[in-house]
């Protein structure tokens, strides 16, 4: 955390009729942006999130917004998000360099390449390139070409994060994913022959049918491809999709609990045994010959699990400065109306007790844990400092929880069992 | 003015409140433009379920061959677990309508409500609804009217409470059929009170017919079961619209305020009289109702750790809500309970299910409390070993079972009419649950009456489903209690991490005791949740075993993806996990939700 100790967390007060106003859209120009006695104040942001709302078809268990058939709007959207871009300049090059730059989905890959190029200019433009920065994009195996491979990489993306989550026709199938697994490989050989290597594939497991040793087929197939990253997810079923209303419906029988726990730990034990860290609950980072180097790991999702700030832009994106949230509106025709900031909605400024809860939320999840400094000095804040004492000392003798080197973290066990672990740190 | 008083009574669904918007305004009462359906329904519950739960009266006028009469009725509830509403109701009359719908012919409670109004010495017209439907076979129900209930055939009124056909005709025959209120009987006032409700501002609202005497506004009253004594600030009468009037007379039926504030100030069947002239006998009351089904009551709370567990107050906000919706529903009965496992709460007795249900969702809904219920069961009379007989409605309070000499159980006569092809599976049915069979006697072409003695706790839970199911919902029932017998029963215990759990205890036979346990068991193991830890689960009876069951721990809780916008909504999720669901209970160190506690009603088949 830029953490509590800082005293800029007590001066932001979101200025209520700003929020509750329901005549005029709420937008983050005027609750963090407008000037005040003594001239703008600076943050570090050291993390845009950039959100393309574009699918070719809608995936059964997905819950990002995304919309399909919109080739008519992908222009608007483009020019729109570039007018977004510009506005946010002031905030993104007041205070210190743009570390990390996620664009994500939807589809990215969706965009045509002019449309990619155009958009890169500008972000390069706004976030003045840099050799050490991660730039991120998300991509379909379906949407991958050489032209646009050439694009993204002139335009500085240096990570490539690749949906492919099972190879297995069957169970895609399940999930209504529409891809076929071939092109996986493809897109790996398309990226490689661009010169990117840095690339990550996401797995999900705990498909309705799956066994284990489907499950450790797909693994292996993805450990061949050499990627530098792996996330593996086990299913969850989000509200409001079609997967978790067949799911109820009794058409699709979610995967036994222990069987879904034993592929977990099967993944554990496999990706560490490929060479790869485990470094946050469902994310692997290839481990570099320089064994203490973290090199791999997705330096932007570390952003959000140490409760870092970052920028949101595009529909339905969320962002974080000093413990306030905010997401942009989630519907792209309200989207393009708005500007140059456009209309947010779930504005949450947590007081210091909330803070330090999701502050074990997201630190607990990295497997490396907690500073026991860090962990003290939350404890000896907030109003509910001595119940989490209470609820970490239980954790630690039923050994879901363990003290090593100097950090708090989750044991193996308690990897299984976070949420029960943090629901009462919360 | 000529009065005639009178209920509508039918089987459910027969028309009853329909044929009553009928009523209202063939005599004008209301107009075409403000009629709605089934207007006397007026509770939220009543309109939403569609059926009727309590018994309303409203006053109306008709001309008849020139003559001005006065109607009072009342619509009345059909299905069987209100026979104590409708009952009520009839003391307050002279006559019924016994309402059969054409399409369905004469039902279970058909009959019974007719021997009820039989009972009262009342006149009866048979009135045959919903002609106006194809599937309609009036000639046909005329004749089982009179097969069955010996009223003549060519007695039968044909309407339809859609239509409004036939609706003059019957005001007609309800001013020339109908027998005039008996003359008064004393000099001094007597009033019934037939029903009560508790109204926010006026507290205790008195419904009552007037038998001998008068009441006005001002008059001191005195109620003679309780002695004790109140001002009539306000008199009226429905029509339907509350409607104030400064006096009521011989033979009226209408309301009272007279600042009343408590329950214990008003008994339904309580005789009114005036304070300075008393009369010296009361009128006959009403056999207090009797209740069939016994369950508790406990403040839903979540688990353990929350903050608001077991905070004070909520038992408190259930006590309020309970004792207030007794002053509308005095048929229920309610005393505190605690349970080592569930706390402070209350044990309950109803009427039926039915009633069980609709008193926990008004509760809920008008008392704003959630309640955990635990399984109903019904009372049992067990014999000591001393010789002395207890009545207990639990089957946690049932005595050592080495002081028991035996335990009698409640039976019921149980009387099916169904379709004559579906005798067979319902003999099944009934032989299944320990019954007896008493008579079967014919109705019509392809119909039958079937008469069975069962213990009372093998039909209240599932046995009208299965009735419903075997019949293609043609079959209806009605049951009455006729005594208690002995039978070996006993009491099977369950533990649930080894901790016995009274709420879940049952009792039954001892035959079925193993196989019951099982299912039982069963249930329990889907319907709590896996916990951190093992949760052996076991029955018994006495010290012994009998069945068991184990339910694993938990292996995987742990949220997949956690990225930035995320955030807000999981760390909502997990205090909701931390939280714990509501009508949860936590005994010992493991949760139960509400379900669970129903668990012990499964019959399996
Ligand atoms: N077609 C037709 N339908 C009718 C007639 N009378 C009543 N119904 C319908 O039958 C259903 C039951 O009517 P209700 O008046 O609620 O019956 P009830 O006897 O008051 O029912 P409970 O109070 O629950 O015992 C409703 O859907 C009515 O619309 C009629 O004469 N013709
Ligand atoms: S491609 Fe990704 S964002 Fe699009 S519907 Fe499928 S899961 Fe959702
Ligand atoms: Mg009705």
């Amino acid at each position: 955390m830029p953490p509590l100790h800082t005293s800029t967390t007590a001066q932001i007060t979101i200025e209520a009729p700003a929020i509750q106003g329901k005549n005029r859209a709420v937008t983050i120009e005027g609750i963090l942006l407008a000037d005040r006695p003594g001239g703008p104040r600076q943050w570090d942001i050291p993390g845009v999130y950039i959100h393309v709302p574009f699918c070719f078809h809608k995936c059964h268990y997905c819950d990002f917004y995304s919309i399909v058939d919109s080739h008519d709007r992908q222009q608007a959207f483009t020019q729109r998000l570039i007018q977004e871009l510009n506005a946010a300049s002031p905030v993104l090059c007041r205070s210190g360099p743009v570390e990390t730059i996620f664009v994500g989905g939807g589809t990215p890959t969706l965009l045509a390449a002019q449309q990619w190029e155009h958009l890169l200019g500008v972000i390069n433009r706004v976030m003045p390139h840099l050799d050490r920065r991660e730039f991120t994009v998300e991509a379909n195996p379906e949407t991958v070409t050489a032209e646009l491979a050439d694009v993204l990489l002139s335009g500085g993306v240096n990570r490539v994060s690749i949906g492919c989550q099972s190879f297995n026709h069957h169970h895609l199938k399940t999930l209504e994913r529409w891809h076929d697994p071939e092109n996986v490989f493809r897109s790996v050989e398309i990226l490689r022959q661009a010169g990117l290597a840095n690339f990550n594939l996401d797995l999900i497991f705990a498909i309705p049918g799956q066994t284990l040793d489907d499950w450790l087929d797909d693994l292996d197939r993805t450990l061949a491809l050499q990627p530098t990253h792996i996330s593996c997810y086990g299913l969850m079923y989000e509200p409001n999709t079609p997967l978790t209303v067949k799911m109820k419906a009794g058409r699709i029988q979610p995967v036994e609990q222990d069987l879904e726990a034993q592929m977990y730990e099967a993944t554990i034990d496999r990706l560490a045994a490929a060479g790869f860290e485990h470094y946050e609950i469902s994310n692997w980072a290839r481990q570099p010959l320089n064994p203490m180097a973290t090199a791999n790991r997705c330096r932007h999702n570390m952003i959000y699990w140490t409760n870092r700030n970052w920028w949101p832009l595009g529909p339905s994106a969320s962002g974080h400065v000093e413990g306030l949230r905010w997401k942009n509106v989630p519907r792209l025709g309200e989207y393009l109306d708005g500007g140059p900031f456009p209309p947010i909605i779930d504005v949450e400024q947590l007081d210091q007790d909330g803070r330090i809860g999701e502050q074990f939320m997201l630190g607990l999840r990295l497997i490396e844990g907690m500073k026991l400094e860090e962990v003290e000095a939350l404890l000896s804040h907030g109003r509910r400092g001595q119940q989490r004492r209470l609820a970490i000392e239980r954790s630690l003798s039923e050994g879901y929880l363990v003290g090593l080197n100097g950090s708090l973290r989750l044991s193996r066990r308690g990897l299984l069992l976070a949420d029960s672990v943090i629901a009462p740190l919360i | 003015m000529p009065i005639r008083n009178f209920s509508i009574i039918a089987h459910i669904d027969h028309g009853k409140s329909t044929l009553a918007d009928r009523l209202l305004q063939a005599t004008h009462a209301v107009s075409d433009r403000e009629a709605r359906e089934q207007m006397l329904d007026s509770m939220d519950l009543e309109r939403e379920r569609g059926i009727t739960i309590k018994a309303s009266a409203v006053t109306v006028q008709h001309t008849y061959k020139g003559q001005e009469y006065e109607l009072n009725f009342i619509d009345t509830p059909g299905h069987v677990d209100f026979a104590y509403e409708v009952s009520r109701a009839l003391t307050a009359c002279e006559g019924a309508i016994l309402v059969v719908d054409a399409t369905q012919g004469v039902e279970a409670q058909t009959v019974a409500n007719a021997y009820l109004a039989v009972e009262n010495n009342l006149e009866l017209i048979p009135v045959i609804n919903k002609i106006d439907l194809p599937a309609a076979q009036p000639e046909r129900v005329a004749m089982e009217i009179e097969q069955v209930l010996g009223l003549p055939a060519e007695d039968c009124m044909y309407v339809s409470a859609k239509t409004g056909k036939g609706i003059t005709e019957l005001l007609d025959a309800i001013c020339e059929k109908l027998p005039p209120p008996r003359p008064p009987e004393v000099e001094e006032t007597r009033a019934l009170i037939f029903d009560s409700n508790y109204d926010d501002y006026r507290g205790v609202i008195v419904y009552f017919r007037v038998f001998d005497g008068e009441l006005n506004v001002g008059d001191k009253i005195r109620m003679m079961g309780t002695g004790r004594t109140f001002q009539i600030t306000e008199l009226g009468r429905h029509r339907p619209q509350p409607e104030k009037v400064k006096t009521l007379g011989h033979a009226q039926v209408g309301y009272m305020v007279a600042a009343i504030k408590t329950l214990e100030d008003v008994r339904v069947g309580d005789t009114i009289t005036l304070d300075a002239r008393p009369a010296s006998q009361p009128l006959p009351g009403y056999k207090e109702p009797q209740q069939m089904v016994f369950c508790d009551f406990y403040p839903a709370t979540a688990s353990a750790e929350s903050p608001s567990a077991g905070k004070k107050g909520e038992f408190e906000a259930l006590r309020d809500a309970i004792n207030r919706l007794h002053l509308n529903d005095a048929s229920f009965t309610f005393e505190t309970e605690h349970s080592e496992a569930l706390g402070f709460g209350f044990r309950c007795g109803f009427l039926g299910l039915l009633h069980m249900d609709i008193v926990q969702e008004r509760l809920e809904r008008e008392g704003g409390v959630e309640i955990v219920q635990t399984a109903p069961t019904v009372s049992y009379q067990v014999e000591l070993t001393g010789g002395e007989i207890v009545e207990i409605h639990n089957p946690a309070d049932l005595p050592d079972p080495s002081t028991i000499r035996s335990i009698r159980e409640p039976i019921v006569k149980v009387e099916i009419i169904c379709p004559t092809e579906n005798i067979g599976d319902l003999m099944r049915l009934c032989e299944g649950r320990r019954g007896t069979f008493k008579a079967q006697k014919f109705i019509s072409e392809g119909r039958q009456i079937l008469d069975y003695e069962l213990p009372l706790a093998e039909i209240i839970y599932d046995f009208y489903d299965k009735l419903k199911s075997i019949t293609r919902g043609y079959g209806t029932m009605d049951y009455d209690i006729v005594g208690y017998r002995q039978d070996r029963l006993a009491k099977v215990s369950i533990l649930v991490n080894n901790v016995p759990v009274e709420a879940l205890s049952l009792i039954c036979h001892r035959d079925n005791a193993e196989q019951r346990s099982r299912l039982i068991l069963q249930k329990l193991k889907k319907q709590i949740d896996r916990h951190q830890f093992e949760i052996p689960l076991q029955a018994a009876i006495g010290g012994k075993i009998i069945a068991r069951e184990s339910i694993k721990a938990v292996r995987k809780n742990v949220t997949a993806k956690c990225y930035g916008g995320d955030i807000t909504r999981k760390r909502k999720l997990l205090e909701k996990q931390k939280e714990g669901k509501k009508r949860m209970k936590t005994i010992g160190s493991v949760t139960i939700p509400q379900e669970a506690f129903m668990a012990v009603l499964d019959q399996g088949e």
